[in-house]
Parts: C-alpha cells; sequence; structure tokens
C-alpha cells in the first residue's frame, strides 16, 4: 500500500500573500480589497515574510531550495476563485527532493513545497452560493509527499513529526489543514480530495484503504478515480474529475517577477523528534518521556537544554513534568533550577511545595525513598494480593492503583515508581 | 490545414466556458486552424539553449512588507455584485 | 511652448468648459471617440483615459459588454499621478473590446476617423487617438500591447508614444497581455508627451513589474531601415516613407539598411504570448462580481459561467480559445514557451541592432484603410498587419508614431525605435522633426 499527501498549511503572516488586507478579520468581507477580489485591474504584490516562512519550511523538510522563485497561473473556473485562476507554483517551487524522518525511523519523501493563494470561502445555500473573500488570498503552503507512507501508524507519525517541525517555525498546522490523499492498495491510484483536520484525515485514509483492500478481495479492482470524503457517513464517494495539468494551462505569472531566495533569512530548523532519540540514547532516558514534553513546546526543550550540561536528564524531565503539572506562569529558569535541585535530592515536590517554590518561599527537602525501599513496597502490596498480580500486566487500572499506593506512602516520583514495577513485573514474568 | 478535430475543439470550449453560436463556431474553428498553422513557423527558429523571456525587461523583485492595512473603500467593491448580509451572492455549486 | 503651458497661461472666457463639454458631446455622437465624458472638468489641462484604465467611481468597461456597470475601487496609479500633477479628468476613450484589434473595429460602437468618417481610427486605443485630434488642449492616456498606441496615432494624425515596458505603473490596467502592456500617451505634441511622461513615470510599490528606470536620453544622428518590414507594402507609403527618408538625411541623420535577424518571427511570437496571458486574464469574467451580472443565480456554476461569457465579442472568444489551446500542457513547449523564447532572442537583436541609432518605419504596411477595406481581413490578415508595430512592443522597445506628411486629405506616418530606456531620445527626434512640420486637424474643440 502507499500513500501520498498533498497538505495545505495556512502561513502566519499578518497580511495576504499578494495584498495588504488582513488574514484574522472573521466578519465577513471585512478584509478584501481589489486585488483579493479579483477586481479587473489590480495586481498582486509578493508578500515578503511569507516568502521566507515558505522558504524556512522548504529548508526544514530537507528540500532543494532553488536559488530563484516564481509563480504560475493556474486556470479553473469555481466561484470561491476570484480570478478563476490561482497564483501558485509550477517550474519553480520554493523546494523539492526533500524528506521527513518519521518517529520509526522511515523516511518519507517531499516532492516539492509551494506557496500559493487560499481560496475564499464558498457558503453553499439550496440553489446558489455565499462567498467571504476574507480568506482569499491567505498564503498557504502546499507540501506534497512522495506516495511513501505505508499504513495508518505511518500517517499518524507522519502528521506528527511534520506537525512539530512547522511548529517550531511557528506555524499551527490545526489552524487550517486540508489534506488531499493519494492512496493505492493495488496500484491503481485513487484520490481523496479536500479532507480538513487530523480525524478526518485518519478516518478517511482508513476508510479508503478498507474499501481498495475489500474490492482487491473481492478481485473487483480499484477504478482510478477522484473521490471526496463525506464527513458525516465517514466515507469516501465518487467525485466530479477536477482539471487536469492539461486543462490547468499553466503560465508564469507575469504580474509577478522572480525572486532570489538567496538573501532570505531562514529560520533555523528545530527536530524535536530527532533530539528525543538523541538524548533518550546519550542519557539513558525514555524516549516517549521526552517526545510528551518537547515535540511541540518549545519552552520545555530550552529549559531542558539550558541545564542538561549540569544535570541529570532523568532529574530534568522529572521537573519540567512538574513545572508542567504546577507552575501557575510560565516557568523562571531559576524556578526550575530549584526544582531540578530538589529532585535530584530524590524529593518529589507536591503542589504545595511547587508552590512555595514558584513564590521563592524556603522549602524542607526530604530525601524521598530509595529505589530499594520502593520495591518492597510494591512487593508487599502484590504479595498481599494474588489477584492483583494477575491483573497487573493487562489491566492499567491495577498498574496505576500500586503506583498511587507506592506514591502515597513515600511521595515519589510517579514515573519512578512505573518504572521500578514495570522492571519487577518483567522479573516475575 | 486542420490542427484540431472537431471533438478536441469541443473540449477546448467547455476548458474555457465559451459557448459559440453555429456562426461562430464555424468562423472561429477556421481562424484557429489557419493561425495555428502560422504559429508552428515558430519551429524553424533553433532555440536550443534560450531561457524563455518572462518579461521583455529585467524585472526587479518588488517585496512587500508584511503589515496589514485596511483597503479604504470596501463598499465600491461590494456595490459591484449582488450581496446578502455582507456575502457576495454567487452561482450554484 | 507646450500646449499644457499654453492652456494653462491663456485666458479663459466665462463657460468655456462648459460649453467645450457640449461641442465635443455633440462631435463625440458622430466620431464615438468617448464611452463617457465628465459632466464638468476641472481647470486643469483635460486628459482622457482610455476605457481599459480604471477610474475610480467612474464606469471602466474595456468598451467590452462584460463589463458594462464595473465602477473601480481605486484609481489606476497614472490616473492618480495625473490628477495630483493637476491635469483635470474628461472622459473614458473608447478601444477594440480588451485592446483586441488594429482598427477599433472590436467595440460596440467603433469610433472613427475625424479627417473622414469613412475611415477607420485604427486600434485599440482607437477613442484616445480620436480624442487627441479633435481637441485642442488635451492629451491622452492610453496603452499599447503590439501597436495599440502607434497605430491609431497614425490614422488620427497625432503622436503616439508607447514607452519602454515598466516604465509606467500598470496598476489599475485592465489586463490583455500583462508582459506586454504598456501604458502609454498620445498628444498633438512631442513636448507635451514628454512632459505628461515625465510625471507619471516611475516605480510603483503596487505594480511589482514597474522599474524606475536608466533613462538614456543621448541623441544619435543613426537611423536603421529594417528593409525586411517595409517589403510589399502600400505604393503610397513607401513612397511617402521614402521622402521622410530624405528629409531625415538632409536634417542631417544618417541611414543605413539592417537586416534583424528572426524579426519575421516576432507576429507568431508575439500573438502566442499575448493569447496565453489573455487567456488567463479573461478568465476571471464569469458574470457576478462586477460588470455585466447573470442574475439566475440557481444555475449550476459551470453553466452560470458559460452563459455570462457569451458577451464576450468574436475576437475576444477567438483569443481566449486558441490562448488556452497554446498553454494546454501537451503543447506548451511548442508554442508558449518557443514564442518567449523566440523573444529573448529578438530582444538580444534588436537590442544589438539599437544600441547606437533608432529604428524607423511606416506604421502599417496599408494607407489609412475605410471600414469596408478592413471588414473583410481574416484574422490572420488582420495580425499580420501589426508587421511593424509588434517587434518594439514584443520586445518592450520605447517607440513613438508621428505624422509626417498627408495623402489625399490623410495622414501619413513613421515610427521611431529606441532601445530600452531610450524615450526620451525617440520623442526628441520627434520635436526635432516638428520644427519642420506642420500638423493639420479638422476640429480645434476647446481653442482658446
Amino acid at each position: 500500500m502507499r500513500i501520498g499527501l498533498e497538505i495545505h498549511v495556512a502561513l502566519p503572516t499578518r497580511s495576504k500573500l499578494f495584498c495588504s488586507c488582513r488574514t484574522d478579520a472573521s466578519e465577513p468581507n471585512t478584509a478584501i480589497c481589489p486585488t483579493c477580489t479579483g477586481m479587473p485591474g489590480s495586481k498582486p504584490t509578493l508578500n515578503r515574510n511569507a516568502l521566507a516562512i515558505s522558504v524556512s519550511i522548504a529548508n526544514a523538510l530537507k528540500c532543494r531550495v532553488p536559488e530563484s522563485t516564481s509563480f504560475a497561473r493556474k486556470v479553473y473556473f469555481y466561484p470561491d476563485l476570484p480570478k478563476n485562476f490561482q497564483i501558485t507554483q509550477k517550474d519553480e517551487p520554493v523546494g523539492a527532493a526533500g524528506e521527513i524522518t518519521i518517529e520509526s525511523g522511515k523516511r518519507i519523501g517531499i516532492r516539492r513545497v509551494q506557496l500559493e493563494e487560499d481560496p475564499a470561502k464558498v457558503i453553499r445555500q439550496d440553489d446558489y452560493t455565499l462567498i467571504d473573500f476574507n480568506r482569499s488570498g491567505v498564503p498557504l503552503v502546499e507540501i506534497v509527499t512522495e506516495p511513501e507512507i505505508g499504513n495508518e501508524e505511518e500517517l499518524r507519525m507522519f502528521i506528527t513529526e511534520l506537525k512539530s517541525i512547522l511548529y517550531y517555525l511557528g506555524i499551527d498546522i490545526d489552524r487550517e489543514l486540508k489534506v488531499d490523499l493519494n492512496i493505492s492498495v493495488s496500484g491503481s491510484r485513487v484520490e481523496v480530495k479536500n479532507v480538513t483536520g487530523m480525524k478526518n484525515l485518519l478516518d478517511a485514509a482508513r476508510y479508503e484503504v478498507q474499501r481498495q483492500e475489500k474490492l482487491v478481495k473481492a478481485k473487483q479492482g480499484v477504478v482510478q478515480e477522484t473521490r471526496s470524503y463525506v464527513e458525516k457517513d465517514m466515507k469516501t464517494a465518487p467525485s466530479r474529475e477536477k482539471e487536469s495539468d492539461e486543462e490547468y494551462g499553466f503560465i508564469f505569472d507575469p504580474d509577478l517577477a522572480s525572486y532570489k531566495t538567496t538573501g532570505i533569512r531562514i529560520a533555523k530548523p528545530v527536530y524535536a523528534s530527532k533530539i528525543a532519540k538523541e538524548y533518550s540514547k546519550r542519557y539513558g532516558v525514555k524516549d516517549s518521556a521526552l517526545r510528551e514534553l518537547i515535540m511541540f513546546n518549545s519552552g520545555n526543550l530550552a529549559l531542558i537544554d539550558s541545564a542538561k550540561d549540569r544535570h541529570g536528564m532523568k532529574a530534568l524531565i522529572t521537573a519540567v513534568e512538574l513545572l508542567q503539572r504546577y507552575a501557575s506562569k510560565k516557568a523562571d529558569p531559576s524556578v526550575f533550577e530549584r526544582v531540578v535541585e530538589i529532585v535530584e535530592k530524590g524529593a518529589y515536590p507536591d503542589k504545595e511545595m511547587m508552590l512555595r517554590i514558584e513564590a521563592g518561599k524556603s522549602v524542607e527537602v526530604h530525601a524521598g525513598a530509595s529505589d530499594e525501599e520502593i520495591d518492597n513496597e510494591i512487593k508487599r502490596l502484590i504479595g498481599e494480593n494474588s489477584k492483583l498480580l494477575k491483573e497487573l500486566g493487562k489491566n492499567p487500572k491495577a498498574f496505576n492503583f500500586v503506583v498511587g499506593a507506592v506514591i502515597k506512602k513515600y511521595k515519589s516520583n510517579p514515573r519512578a515508581v512505573s518504572e521500578r514495577l514495570e522492571r519487577i513485573l518483567k522479573e516475575l514474568e | 490545414m486542420v490542427y484540431m478535430d472537431d471533438k478536441e475543439f469541443s473540449r477546448l470550449l467547455s476548458i474555457c466556458r465559451i459557448h459559440l453560436r453555429e456562426s461562430e463556431r464555424a468562423a472561429i474553428k477556421r481562424d484557429v486552424d489557419e493561425v495555428l498553422e502560422y504559429f508552428n513557423s515558430l519551429e524553424s527558429v533553433d532555440t536550443n539553449g534560450v531561457i524563455e523571456a518572462y518579461h521583455p525587461v529585467a524585472v526587479g523583485e518588488k517585496l512587500r512588507e508584511d503589515a496589514p492595512s485596511e483597503f479604504p473603500d470596501i463598499g465600491i467593491i461590494l456595490k459591484n455584485a449582488k450581496t446578502y448580509r455582507f456575502y457576495v451572492v454567487g452561482p450554484n455549486i | 511652448m507646450s500646449s499644457i503651458t499654453e492652456f494653462l497661461e491663456k485666458e479663459k472666457p466665462s463657460g468655456y468648459t462648459g460649453k467645450m463639454l457640449k461641442e465635443l458631446s455633440k462631435l463625440n455622437e458622430e466620431l464615438n471617440a468617448f464611452n463617457n465624458i465628465a459632466d464638468s472638468l476641472g481647470s486643469g489641462m483635460p486628459f482622457s483615459v482610455k476605457d481599459n484604465i480604471c477610474v475610480k467611481g467612474i464606469e471602466t468597461t474595456a468598451s467590452s459588454r462584460m463589463l458594462e456597470g464595473y465602477i473601480p475601487a481605486f484609481n489606476a496609479t497614472v490616473v492618480q499621478r495625473m490628477l495630483d500633477s493637476g491635469f483635470s479628468f474628461i472622459g473614458k476613450t473608447n478601444m477594440d473590446e480588451f485592446g483586441f484589434g488594429s482598427f477599433g473595429l472590436n467595440s460596440t460602437k467603433p469610433a472613427r476617423n475625424p479627417f473622414d468618417v469613412r475611415y477607420v481610427a485604427g486600434g485599440s486605443s482607437s477613442g484616445a487617438a480620436v480624442a487627441t485630434s479633435i481637441l485642442k488642449y488635451h492629451v491622452a492616456i492610453a496603452e499599447s500591447t503590439g501597436g495599440s498606441i502607434s497605430t491609431p496615432a497614425a490614422f488620427c494624425g497625432v503622436v503616439g508614444f508607447t514607452p519602454t515596458y515598466g516604465a509606467l505603473s500598470r496598476y489599475g490596467l485592465i489586463d490583455y497581455a500583462n508582459s506586454l502592456d504598456k501604458i502609454g500617451i498620445m498628444a498633438r505634441h512631442a513636448d507635451d508627451v514628454r512632459s505628461v511622461f515625465d510625471k507619471v513615470r516611475g516605480a510603483d510599490a503596487k505594480d511589482t513589474t514597474s522599474i524606475e528606470g536608466e533613462y538614456r536620453r543621448e541623441v544619435s544622428k543613426k537611423i536603421i531601415l529594417p528593409d525586411q518590414l517595409t517589403k510589399g507594402i502600400d505604393e503610397d507609403v513607401e513612397s511617402g516613407f521614402a521622402r521622410l527618408v530624405e528629409k531625415l538625411e538632409g536634417m542631417g541623420y544618417k541611414t543605413v539598411h539592417r537586416s534583424i535577424p528572426f524579426i519575421d518571427k516576432a507576429i507568431p511570437a508575439y500573438y502566442t504570448i499575448a493569447m496565453a496571458e489573455a487567456s488567463t486574464n479573461l478568465a476571471r469574467y464569469s458574470g457576478f462580481k462586477y460588470g455585466y451580472r447573470n442574475e439566475d443565480f440557481t444555475q449550476h456554476y459551470n453553466q452560470f459561467f458559460t452563459n455570462a461569457r457569451e458577451r464576450f465579442g468574436l475576437e475576444a472568444k477567438r483569443r481566449i480559445v486558441l490562448g488556452t489551446f497554446v498553454r494546454s500542457a501537451s503543447v506548451r513547449d511548442e508554442y508558449y514557451s518557443k514564442a518567449l523564447k523566440v523573444r529573448r532572442l529578438l530582444i538580444k537583436e534588436l537590442g544589438k541592432a539599437l544600441q547606437d541609432g533608432f529604428i524607423l518605419s511606416p506604421v502599417m504596411p496599408i494607407k489609412v484603410p475605410t471600414f469596408e477595406e478592413v471588414k473583410e481581413l481574416t484574422a490572420l490578415e488582420n495580425y499580420k498587419m501589426d508587421v511593424m508595430t509588434i517587434p518594439p512592443n514584443l520586445c518592450g522597445l520605447p517607440h513613438v508614431s508621428f505624422p509626417y506628411a498627408y495623402h489625399k486629405g490623410m495622414p501619413l506616418a513613421a515610427q521611431l525605435v529606441a532601445g530600452h530606456w531610450g524615450d526620451h531620445a525617440v520623442l526628441g527626434i520627434v520635436e526635432e522633426w516638428e520644427r519642420h512640420f506642420d500638423y493639420k486637424f479638422k476640429y480645434n474643440i476647446g481653442e482658446l
């Protein structure tokens, strides 16, 4: 099975791609001008920031960024497209031939990254439409992958990875996640258009894969076609063939120039999942614990990086978790430092203590229980109740019960207790 | 010479959402063939290694700073269309 | 003294502008120079605007039934700069629909030649040329894509100037072919043209392709005659042109005959690019956002658009169809890309030729034709008439068309072309020529 994606991401600019209208208006048609409504006589001018962000994305996705980039007109007729052509990129996109490494270690190729304008919003009425041009001209980046995603799990990993990379560039993918999926189980490619949001994406992919697998199993063959996702039925259904490249008739947009990419300040990419993997290896901590903290939180990453040469990684992770759970505001580095020191002494502050630390008050630190003490307590609890032992391996409730009991007694770090319990269970197997 | 058969011509018309009356259709079809034959004379020019001239003069890049501003005459824009509660009314989809 | 200065200095009798506008409206019924005329006029030098250039609040149609009722919400940069320089807006001038035509016929009410109404005014800036030819004090903001200033200026006996591509902002110009469209100026004297040009030119943040040019003002005395273009032209045009060359030689100009490689490929390259770009520009006209409105919103959008687009004239439809074809993915390289490459070659060749001189030719291979004479031309025959005006337009070279003689009461005109940014230089030669030439006009509305 092969899945390829075309992902549209809205860029966090203040003004639109080709005009100065703002991008955050909510009342219909209040952020419009002759350019984004396609009035005759209007002309586009390119937003410097949108170009810079798109090049930063291409760079972060390890694409080849050409020396100069240009725009093309893609002609098709639809009421949401003010000029009946979209200004997009064809021959010289901001990026080509890149890749993303997902959690499993597999590399998914990025075919191209292009900068383009969003169409308007169309609201369908009974037998006419209502159009709001506020969205028209909002800068989008379209990311096209190679058809190298092999299953739903990889699809989820891919989106998570992409989302994290974009998060570190200041882009919130959830603001407008619009995806076209290409899915081929047996060789014929089916395109599922206009899927919006993460949940729909996974649902649409799952449905379409199963649909194709059923057809293949029944030896009925899969028709190469364009489908669309019907959210209320959680199904895909055949849709009208859209125009193909032949009909789009791309030409260079002569209202615009070629733009050099060399002078652009490119934002340095951060690959949080790579960092998590590296640290977990180097410091012997759990990859998943780090991912949890840093994939979508640059503040956490900064705290860890600022102290990792002076403190143990385990303590840092615990301290960040504590801050995340109890700190009332964005953590101050000095507060963080104190929490780390306390954790390193073997204590595990509760809410009250955390509040005192934050308030700059003194706290009394008692060293926590040793591993041996924790182990003994766990064994005692298990030994008391043979039914519990049976449940532990499969029932998270039972697992949490034991952890909770130990914490209650020693005020220990839940993570440490969980780890001890897991180890004991393994030994018992 | 005929460069486009009738089916191809019809396809082309539907791509550009142009409907021709019978009299127009015959005239334009004939012109299309004649003009394309003329355009084909470009074939004889050796353009190996030549780069497309998208503009006749060197057009420097002009970038706009990302500072929003409000267009002062939105009212005139919307007056050009039929509107309903600030939405522009469009055809059925 | 330029007529702009003259106009501003002269005492105007009371009721002058009212009387002038009335006279103009009356003559306009016969000549169709204007699509609309202002109700009142300020005290500045009057200027007209071709109807494909936006004037805020004034109906702007590019003479297309598709755009009837379009009210721009903004002024074109060139219009704004004219107003800021103290000129007074007098009206929107007639043209071939969207600029598609060389004779002014592709308009619901074709403009007529002021010297003799049986003759065409030329196109596509037909109305601008007629207005210039009938108004004593006036300058016209016109536009050329492939000869739309030179040709009507020639037929109506006025000076028609097309600047280097990018010299004047296109912001507010309704696009025909964006990489070829140039706003330009018509007037009764070259110095008026120069004076207006210097007020409106210059880079504009609203038009990416506008340029602050490095102008070359030195005037060379070398004139290049491209014989390839004048082969087989009308005899009267040929002999008239030969006399012009003689006179210029008498004024100290040196003439050389030169053959320019690929110049015979300028027309197919031009029309390929122009139609490809035009077919994308005309996609936006779909009958609901501005201009003509198809009121039946219940129609499915494809039908709705197709019905609305029936309002395009025949030439517009022809260019949409051809333009859509030449940029189709499967033939794009053979047509659209090829034409752009040929343009590159031609820019290089013409640039070489124009390094130290100017190209001089007639404007059209024919004398001013009558409506009868051009009615029967096929599309291709029409396109081939632009043989002299297309090379400079395709390559964005500044050029000026000016009358040099009168034949049986109708003007004969020539076209001078300079290298990029030699705008002032070509105008300089025409200014020099004017010292040896008397312009003739049949009407002088607004004379003081």
